[in-house]
Parts: C-alpha cells; structure tokens; sequence
C-alpha cells in the first residue's frame, strides 16, 4: 500500500457529469491530488444517470487538475440486463409506505444498472490503497464496492430523508464503513436517526470554489436577458429535485400578471416551460462553470425546491455571488443553512412561495441585503482549503499509514 | 486413508499448477448477502490473484459476470452453456442454489441427473461441497442415484472435514481420490482493524465483561437459543451473550425462532439479542469484541465463523455436529462439547465458574404463595412471546384462566399427511412409495394449511379486545 494513494468510486466521473455529489468527488480528487496524493478514480462508463449508457471508453485515461496534477481514472462498462420489474415494483411499494422485504431490497439492488468489472478491479486492488472512498450511498457502484474492503472504506453518503435511506439493506454500509464523511451537522442527525454511524464518523463538509470575478452584465447580454430581473435554477430538472413543482408555482404566479420575474434555468432534464408563458421561462442548458458563475450573480435569487439535498453547493455559489436563496423549507439541511447564515427565505407551500417570488422583484434592494451574509457564511465554513484540512486529518487519523 | 490437504483457491490437485486458466466460479455472490458467496468472493480473490482468468456465475443478479437461475434441469442446461469454454468450472454446492424448494423426491432426481449430466459435458468441474442431505444417500430412496450420478459428475469435490468426506466416499460412492480436504479459512482476511477495546467501545459493551458471542443468520438450526439456555446463571458473574445476526428467511420456523430468541433475551438481562444486517466489518468487530464464540449449532457441515474466529485467536465453544469437530478441534483452546449440558458446563468454565453453576433453567422458584400462578403466568407468557410476543386477549396480566379467544384454532392439530404404515404384508412399502410419489405436490399445500392455522390464531389474538376489568362485576349481576 502506498502511503498517499486513494481511490474514489463515484457512479459518474467527469466534467459533463451533472450531480452535485458527482461533482464535489471530482473537485475533492483534484484538492488531493494538488496536494501530492496519489488519486485514482474507479467509475464506470456512463455519463448519464437516466440511461447509463456506456458513452466514455473504457479502461484508463487521466484527468488534470488546474495546476497540472494528475488524477488517473479508469472507467468499467456499466450492464444492464435485468428486466427492470422488481425495481418497479419494490419502487411502487416504497411509495406507498410499504416497507419491502430484505430479499426484495437485494433483488431491487442488483435489478438495474452493475458493474462487474469495475467490482471485479476493487477485489483485487483495494489492498493497493489507503482508503476507498464511495459515494453517493443510493448506487450500485457505493453499495456493492463499499462492501468489498470495508476496513479501508469511506464512505461519502450524501444521505437524503427518503425512504431509500431507511431500507435494512444499507445497513452494512452504514454502519460497517471504516470512515464516513459528512457534509453537515443536519446530514449527521438524519445519519442517527436513520442508523448508528461509525465510531470514525466526521462532518468534513464539502468545499465551494470561489470564483474570481463574476460578469453579470456579460451574461445578460450574451443571453438576450436586458434588464429583465430573473430568479435562476441549476441542476437536474426532475421530480425528485422539485422542479416540476417549481415550475408549476412559478407558472401560476406569473400568469396573474403582475409578478415581473422571469426563471431562467441550467443543467440536465426536460423543461416543459408552460407554452402560455412564452419567454418567461429561459433554459441554458448545460452550461460551463464561468457561465454558471455568471448567472448566479446576475440573478435576484436562487431557488432550491429540492426537498432532499445533504449539502446544495448551488446554494453556496448563490450566496458567494451576493445572491439571496429561496428554498423549500421541507429541506433540513438547507433551511439549516438558511438559519444559520440569515441570507434566504424558506418557503412550505406554493403560497408562501409565491410570496417570496414577490419579494425579490418587488424589493430587489432588501433582497440584496438579505443576501449580505451569504457569502461571509460560505468563506467561514466551506472553503477547500478548510474542507481537505479536515479530509486529510481524518485520513490519518482513521487510516495511519 | 485422508486425502492430502490444499490450500482454497489452489483446489487444484490434479491440475496444472503455474498455467493461467480461465475458471468459472458458480455461486450466490454480492452485493447479495450470503455466506457462501462471501467465501467464494474470498475464493475468486485468491485465484485472480495467482493469475487466473476468473468470471462467475451466481443464481441471481449480482457483481458477478453471469447470472442464471440454476435450479432445477433448466439451471443445469444454463451452467452446461455458460461453462462451455472454461478450463475448470467450480460450483459452490448448496441444495438452494440448483434444487427448488422444498428439494422433493421428483427435484432431486431431475436436478441431480441433469447436473450430473451438466458436470460431464464441462472440462473439469470441481464441487466446493457446502452441504448436502446425507440422508439422500440411502439406498432405499430411488433418488440416491441420481444424486450420487451428480457427485461423481465432478472431476473433484472439496469438503471442509473429514466427516463430510466420508459422506461423499461411503454414502454416495465417491471415489476417495476425488474428494480432497481443503482449508476453509485459507483465504479469509481480516475485515476490522479496531482492537478489542476500540471494538467494545463502538459496539456498546462493557470493557471487562467476559462476552460470549453467537453471531450469523439466526435459523433455528444454528441454535443459538441453546446458547442462550445454556447462559442462564452467568449473567451476574461479569458474562453476557450476545446474539448478532439477521433473520434472513422469513418462514414461520425462522419467525417462531426469532420469537423465542427474543423471549429468552427479555427475561435473560445478559443476554442480548442484536438482530439486523452485520457488514463484514462489524462481524469482524464482533468476533474481536469478544471473549469466547460459540457455535452452538444443531446441524452443519462446516462453519466460516470458526474461521473468522481462528483468525482474530479468539477461542470457540461448538457442538459436535457435521464437520465442526474436524475443523475445530485445531483451533487453540476450542472446546467440543456434545449436548446442552455440555454446553453449559463449557460456558461456565470459560468464566472461571464451577461447572455444575450454570443451571438450565430460570423458571420462577417455588417459594411463593401461589406457584402454580406463577408458573402457569410464565408459561403463558413464553408462549405469547414465542407466538410473536402477542399479547393473550382475555387474559389477567397474571395469567388466569380465562381462554384465549384463539384457542379453539390453536387446539387444532397441523394437518399432516399419514404415516405410510400398514400392518398388512408389502402395504407399507407401497404406501411409502406413493408418499415419496406424492410429497412434492402435498407438502406445500400442508405447509399452507398449517401457516393459515397459525396466522389466524395469531389474528384472532391480536383483534381480540383488552380484557374488561368490570367483567367480573358484570357476571355478578347475572
């Protein structure tokens, strides 16, 4: 084993990737790797989550961090040759409060996309590493290769409130990681009351970049927005992150006419923009990091619908970029964040959120000033730096070399 | 005479040794929870590691490269197709694995003969022996056969003991230099890397208790309630017991079991009960926790958990059963013993208490005003516990006489089929037969009826309303 080699197993690797805890492996990947860690990424070869088709070649490449250092990846085929039918059913019975049997779990586990080989690839190297970090806990990939090597394995679950979390079948992963990495306190008090953490459990956070400069004005122009005030979304756009929700309370209150606010949107999944509402609802698409930035600034909130987020960096860009957040009051972590920082709103119903739309185009001032505090609560807690001190202390703590 | 030890994942003796060969392993597999296919990960680990092209098939979907369900003629047709190509196919033998369930006269004689078919039609094909029904050796079962033509299919079959060599050899005629002994715990890795202390602190328990640990599936044939039997009268002496494991099949013996496991554990203070998933990791915590395991069990053939136990030097109580002794009576102070009294005497000396301490039993004394109240409550109320831990409608909470509104169900006896006797010359052979003929389609049916018996009592217990305080009252008026 070499004393500064780690291995990270997320689902997903890559700069098209869109997921947040996706993203935050890759940025942690790049922070150790500047930092003179050996980093390999095990993944497979999917780029997107709905399909998982095998878009990337297998077998190994190199990814550089901004500074030139290295990080070696190597991807495995995802298979996917199981029906699909207990997955639904297992999925249909979740939903309804039913609580499947132990055998249905593993059977829904393994009744979707797998990957043998790159399982195959840990069995016989994890010897080769300090610590084998998976992550999210929702996937195959965590669930099967955080199995393998339990006593070098750190676990990153970025867990949500949601039935999945509570099924027995995560409950060697759980509770059997050899670390666990958390984002925040929230993340942590959902951790006990689903399960009991590991005795080598840490709330690390996770790190913000923080950008250089910001071109609201730039993005405007390039987007055809003029002076249009706007409130912006980021990420996937789908049921379980809150959109169509979103979009429809959004959607009411504009067609009453006198809410002068646009939505303009990024990422990946379908829109459906309301054809009545033509131009008041923008869609970017998957757009770069600079433009992310950009729009961030240029907004007069960011909104955060999803009900079940373990960190929400949007959020912390949003804030970093003076920008006030709007949010789905059903999220613990976020409204923690919210509590904590004073700089966004929470919302529990369409009505309240109607209200708070209101707020930010008809006061734009006081929504600034609201957002005042944001950016200081960001640079207090989750800087990178700050964040892989506290990785790096733990690696050495939890895994002497 | 024994066959010559080799080292798991070596299991090649006959074989070239040093050449690179393209192996399929058969077996259950993870992310699936399973004990075998927790050996055969450690199994195809070793032999990826010498070098070797190795895939696996396992019964369902899985981190294996194949999956196939292998009961029955269809599963051995499945393994004949994916092992075409391979230089040596090795099948971690379990009856749930290629037999469906229950594993009836009919099954047993399709599967075995399309398995042993399967297993001539592959280039070399070597049987990791589990388990397998001795019983199923008897000549008088027109089965044997084709279970033994099954047997000798494989080009070699490893086992973990002695014992269960000379099952192969003797009952199922085997020829002796194709079963070989093999080392059950030879690949097995350490999973934690906590200390004792460190262990004790994460799992809760107390740093200088003597700790007894019973941990696995809990089924009732692991016999972890005899354990727990034979802990009585330890518990204020710095022991416990502590019972880990998941309830994985979820059958009315398995629940039943769990039932009575928990009754034990809730009128026992030092006997624990921790039923869920154990990872790896907390497995191995466990074991290092511990003082002494134990291995308990009522019927096995070998046992990983003596393995892991030999692994972390910590020592083992085990019953004389299957293999056990073989395998454990190399393990440095590990204690055999044969029955229950056994049991309890071994338990007892490993806490430095005189043997005959222990007491089997913690009925309450007969030193009170009413014993046979007491008594018949306790009865009672084991019984309620071992039905669930349903409350008895219609009873006093000191258990008075008043029936239970299940009763007239639970006073049913199970249907069962009737015995094949006959005091007539030749009778009973024919209706033996015809049971044998027969079970496959009537015992489900009878393991049916009797589920419905009991859920229905259980119903009847569970909807009954709370006894009325004012009842008696009532009846005076009357």
């Amino acid at each position: 084993m070499d004393a500064r080699r780690i291995a990270f197993v997320p689902p997903r690797y890559g700069p098209d990737v869109v997921g947040g805890a996706e993203a935050v492996v890759r940025q942690v990947a790049h922070g150790l790797a500047d930092r003179g860690w050996e980093v390999e990424v095990l993944t497979t070869c999917a780029r997107d989550h709905y399909t998982w088709a095998n878009v990337e070649r297998p077998g190994p490449g190199l990814d550089r961090t901004a500074s030139g250092a290295e990080v070696h990846v190597r991807r495995f085929p995802m298979v996917r040759d199981t029906p699909g039918e207990v997955r639904a059913r297992v999925e249909a019975a979740l939903a309804t409060g039913d609580v499947p049997s132990l055998g249905e779990q593993e059977a829904w586990m393994n009744d979707g996309p797998r990957s043998p080989e790159l399982f195959h690839h840990v069995l016989d190297e994890a010897e080769r590493f300090r610590a084998v970090v998976v992550s999210p806990y929702l996937f195959w990939t965590t669930f099967a290769v955080g199995a393998i090597a339990p006593e070098r394995t750190l676990l990153r679950p970025c867990l949500h409130d949601e039935p999945y979390a509570r099924l027995e079948l995560f409950e060697p992963l759980l509770t059997g990681s050899a670390g666990v990495w958390l984002q925040t306190d929230p993340e942590l008090d959902l951790y006990r009351s689903i399960s009991t953490p590991p005795a080598q459990t840490a709330v690390v956070g996770e790190g913000v970049p923080v950008p250089d400069r910001y071109d609201p004005e730039g993005f405007r122009r390039r987007h055809d927005l003029g002076d249009r005030p706007f409130v912006l979304y980021g990420g996937r756009r789908e049921g379980a992150k809150g959109w169509e929700g979103l979009l429809d309370a959004f959607a009411d209150a504009v067609r009453k006419e006198d809410l002068d606010l646009t939505l303009v949107t990024y990422g990946v999944g379908e829109v459906h923009a309301p054809p009545d509402l033509p131009g008041r609802v923008v869609d970017l698409g998957f757009v770069d990091d600079a433009t992310r930035d950009d729009a961030v600034a240029a907004a007069s909130a960011y909104l955060q619908p999803s009900a079940l987020e373990s960190f929400s960096r949007t959020v912390m860009e949003a804030w970093l970029a003076g920008t006030p957040v709007i949010a789905n009051g059903a999220g613990d972590v976020v409204r923690w964040h919210i509590e904590r920082s004073g700089a966004g709103l929470t919302y529990d119903d369409d009505v309240e959120l109607e209200q708070a739309l209101r707020f930010v185009a008809e006061a734009p001032d006081a929504a600034a000033a609201l957002a005042a505090p944001g950016r200081d609560y960001v640079l207090d807690h989750y800087t990178w730096p700050a964040t892989l001190d506290r990785m790096e202390a733990t690696l050495d703590e939890w895994f002497p070399a | 005479m024994s066959a010559p030890e080799t080292a798991v994942g070596g299991a090649e003796a006959g074989r070239a040794t040093g050449g690179r060969e393209r192996i399929l392993v058969v077996s259950p597999y993870p992310p699936v929870r399973d004990g075998i296919g927790a050996y055969a990960l450690q199994q195809v680990r070793s032999l990826r590691r010498q070098g070797h092209h190795v895939e696996v098939l396992s019964p369902t979907p899985s981190a294996a490269h194949h999956h196939a369900d292998l009961r029955g003629p269809a599963g051995a047709a499945a393994l004949a197709r994916i092992g075409t190509g391979f230089d040596r196919v090795v099948v971690h033998l379990h009856p749930d694995v290629i037999y469906r369930l229950p594993p009836t006269a009919g099954a047993r004689l399709g599967t075995g003969l399309a398995y042993g078919a399967a297993f001539r039609r592959l280039a070399h094909v070597e049987l990791r022996v589990h388990e397998i029904d001795h019983r199923w050796a008897d000549p008088s079962d027109p089965t044997s056969r084709a279970t033994a033509f099954m047997l000798k299919g494989a080009d070699l079959l490893t086992v973990h003991s002695e014992e269960q060599r000379s099952h192969l050899v003797d009952g199922f005629g085997v020829p002796g230099d194709r079963v070989h002994l093999v080392d059950h715990g030879a690949d097995f890795a350490p999973r934690t890397t906590a200390d004792r202390a460190r262990a004790r602190a994460s799992l809760g328990l107390p740093p200088d208790d003597h700790v007894f640990l019973c941990i696995g599936f809990v089924q009732p044939h692991k016999g972890f309630d005899r354990a727990a039997r034979a802990f009585v009268g330890l518990g204020g002496r710095g022991a416990r017991l502590d019972v880990v494991g998941s309830a994985r099949l979820g059958d009315q013996a398995t629940r039943d079991h769990v039932a009575e496991l928990r009754a034990i554990a809730a009128r026992e203070p030092d006997v624990h009960l921790h039923l869920g998933f154990v990872s790896d990791e907390m497995f191995d915590r466990w074991i290092v926790a511990a003082d002494t395991v134990v291995l308990p069990y009522r019927h096995i053939w070998s046992s990983s958990v003596a393995e892991r136990a030999a692994l972390f030097d910590r020592p083992v109580i085990a019953t004389r059963v299957g293999g056990l002794a073989h395998q454990v009576e190399r393990l440095p102070g590990a204690v055999l013993v044969d029955d229950n009294r056994g049991l309890a005497r071994a338990l007892a000396e490993a806490v430095g208490s005189p043997a005959e301490a222990a007491t089997p039993s913690s009925w309450p004394g007969a030193d009170g005003d009413d014993v046979r109240s007491t008594v018949q409550a306790e009865v009672r109320a084991r019984a309620a516990a071992a039905r669930g831990g349903l409350p008895v409608a219609g009873r006093g909470p000191t258990g008075d006489d008043a029936p239970s509104p299940s009763a007239p169900v639970r006073r049913l006896a199970p249907l069962r089929p009737p015995a094949p006797v006959s005091a007539r010359p030749g009778v009973s052979a024919v209706k033996r037969l015809m049971h044998r003929l027969l079970a496959w389609e009537l015992t489900p049916i009878t393991d049916q009826v009797n589920s419905l018996q009991r859920a229905t009592a259980d119903a009847l217990d569970r909807t009954a309303p709370p006894p009325d305080p004012h009842d008696d009252d009532a009846d005076d008026q009357h």
